[in-house]
């Protein structure tokens, strides 16, 4: 089993990460494309059966970190289903604006339905947009939040240098995602879960074992805690720090933008 | 850094805010007084466990429950878990608070405005049982329940009467509680006195090195 967190050397050839294996940098996009139109339908049941729920606390704990106050503009990237931005809509009123997000059509088409169904209307905008090439203005946006996604970006240097010019000076960005385990006995118990269990989940509930195990390996292949500070630090974020959840299985990184 | 998991604290804190949400939402008479209070937020930090817990007030009316809030809050409570857990079993919460170790920042008026809200709350526990049981099954049930909170509510007021009386006659082991103000009734004008004489000594010394006298 590859336990290698560290980043890859994306940057120096032409080649990608996708999960364990290496393909073309021009094709990943449409890989990834291809396991979330895959799950997108089923894919808030499986977070829920794939982490107990918990995901609802991880997020849950990612929007208090925002500060998130009436009037603002919040941008959730790779927002996918848009439980995120139903509650960031409550929270920044009429008055404020949420974008959701998403490379991915069916995960937004998903996304925007479910809204609609929650009454959440009125100051939500959704657009299909590349993390790496952020379709806004420069300094427009006070917070942005990227859930579980940013594993799945091509090139996260250059994906973190466009959260950082949509970022109005003072904004921050909130990185949810899986990280490296704090303890080697969870780390064990993890990845067995993961490697073992997760893609039966995947075969019995999506009918889809492959993306589901496309999904722990890209977990595996993200970079860990300090690899991924020192990444938003290198970007240009300010006071980047983490917090660790569920003994580390999760952080969620913050920095700022002078 | 946090130091508690944030999830851990994150789980405990969803399932609190949903019953009172919950329990709000079956006290309609409450509405008004809440919606008065909508934007206030209270922060609660308990120092013995190094955790803060914030409650917001929301417009609907709703309560939102953090751990992590940047906002300044309106009032901050501070204490130990002991002092939280007095101040909840006392029968005079005012007086716990003025005695015991907590310590009040900013505005009291919203807490104590919410405290009465929440005492004064007539919770419609019949609601609930009648939407999902029907109106015949849901009133005898409530009316079951509604009898042992009777009783329990009975018992316990007759339960600590008796230990009181057993404390204070039979036993004699704690003293009257008028007494035990009256002695920290003199114990706080003792306190006060010698501060008014430090603070009069002070003054003498200080305008004597003024005059360059040595002390």
């Amino acid at each position: 089993m590859n336990d290698d967190n560290t980043v890859s050397a994306d940057n120096h050839d032409d080649t990608t990460d996708f999960g364990y294996t290496r393909v073309d940098r021009a094709a990943k996009a449409s890989l990834v494309r291809g396991v979330f139109d895959s799950v997108a339908s089923r894919y808030d049941l499986m977070n829920d059966l794939m982490s107990g729920g918990v995901h609802r606390l991880w997020k849950r704990f990612t929007i208090e970190l925002s500060a998130a106050r009436p009037g603002q503009t919040i941008l959730d990237i790779a927002g996918g289903t848009g439980d995120l931005a139903a509650k960031f809509s409550r929270l920044v009123g009429n008055e404020g604006k949420v974008i959701l997000a998403d490379i991915n059509a069916a995960m937004l088409e998903v996304g925007r339905d479910r809204l609609i169904d929650k009454g959440a209307i009125g100051n939500i905008e959704v657009v299909q947009a590349d993390a790496q090439a952020l379709p806004f203005k420069d300094n427009s946006v006070d917070c942005i939040t990227i859930a579980f996604g940013l594993r799945n970006v091509t090139d996260k240097d250059m994906a973190l240098r466009s959260m950082l010019r949509v970022l109005r000076p003072g904004g921050r960005l909130l990185v949810l995602e899986f990280s490296k385990p704090t303890s080697a006995w969870l780390g064990k118990v993890y990845d067995q879960y993961s490697f073992q269990l997760l893609p039966v989940m995947g075969r019995l509930i999506a009918q889809d074992a492959d993306s589901y195990r496309y999904l722990a390996e890209s977990i595996r292949k993200h970079p860990d805690q300090d690899t991924l500070r020192g990444m938003m630090d290198e970007a240009g974020f300010v006071d980047c720090r983490y917090h660790n959840m569920t003994g580390g299985i999760v952080a969620v990184h913050q920095g700022f933008k002078a | 850094m946090t130091q508690h998991d944030p999830a851990l604290l994150s789980a405990a804190l969803m399932g609190a805010e949903r019953a009172l949400n919950q329990a709000i939402a079956l006290a309609p008479t409450s509405h008004q007084a809440l919606d008065g209070l909508s934007g206030t937020l209270i922060g609660i930090e308990i120092t013995s466990l190094s955790l803060e817990v914030y409650i917001e007030l929301l417009s609907g009316p709703e309560l939102r429950l953090m751990s992590h809030c940047e906002a300044t809050p309106n009032t901050l409570v501070r204490g130990t878990l002991q002092d939280f857990a007095a101040l909840a079993a006392a029968d005079d919460p005012a007086s716990v608070l003025i005695n015991s170790g907590i310590e009040l920042q900013g505005s009291s008026s919203s807490l104590i405005a919410l405290q009465q809200v929440i005492a004064g709350m007539d919770i419609d526990w019949e609601a609930p049982l009648v939407e999902r049981l029907g109106d015949v099954a849901g009133h005898q049930i409530a009316e079951t329940l509604r009898g042992v909170f009777r009783w329990s509510e009975g018992a316990r007021a007759s339960l600590k009467r008796q230990v009181s009386e057993y404390l204070l006659e039979e036993g004699r082991l704690t003293p009257p509680a008028a007494e035990l103000e009256y002695f920290f009734e003199g114990v706080q004008s003792v306190s006060n006195q010698v501060d008014r004489a430090k603070a009069k000594i002070d003054k003498l010394l200080a305008k004597a090195a003024e005059r360059g006298v040595s002390s």
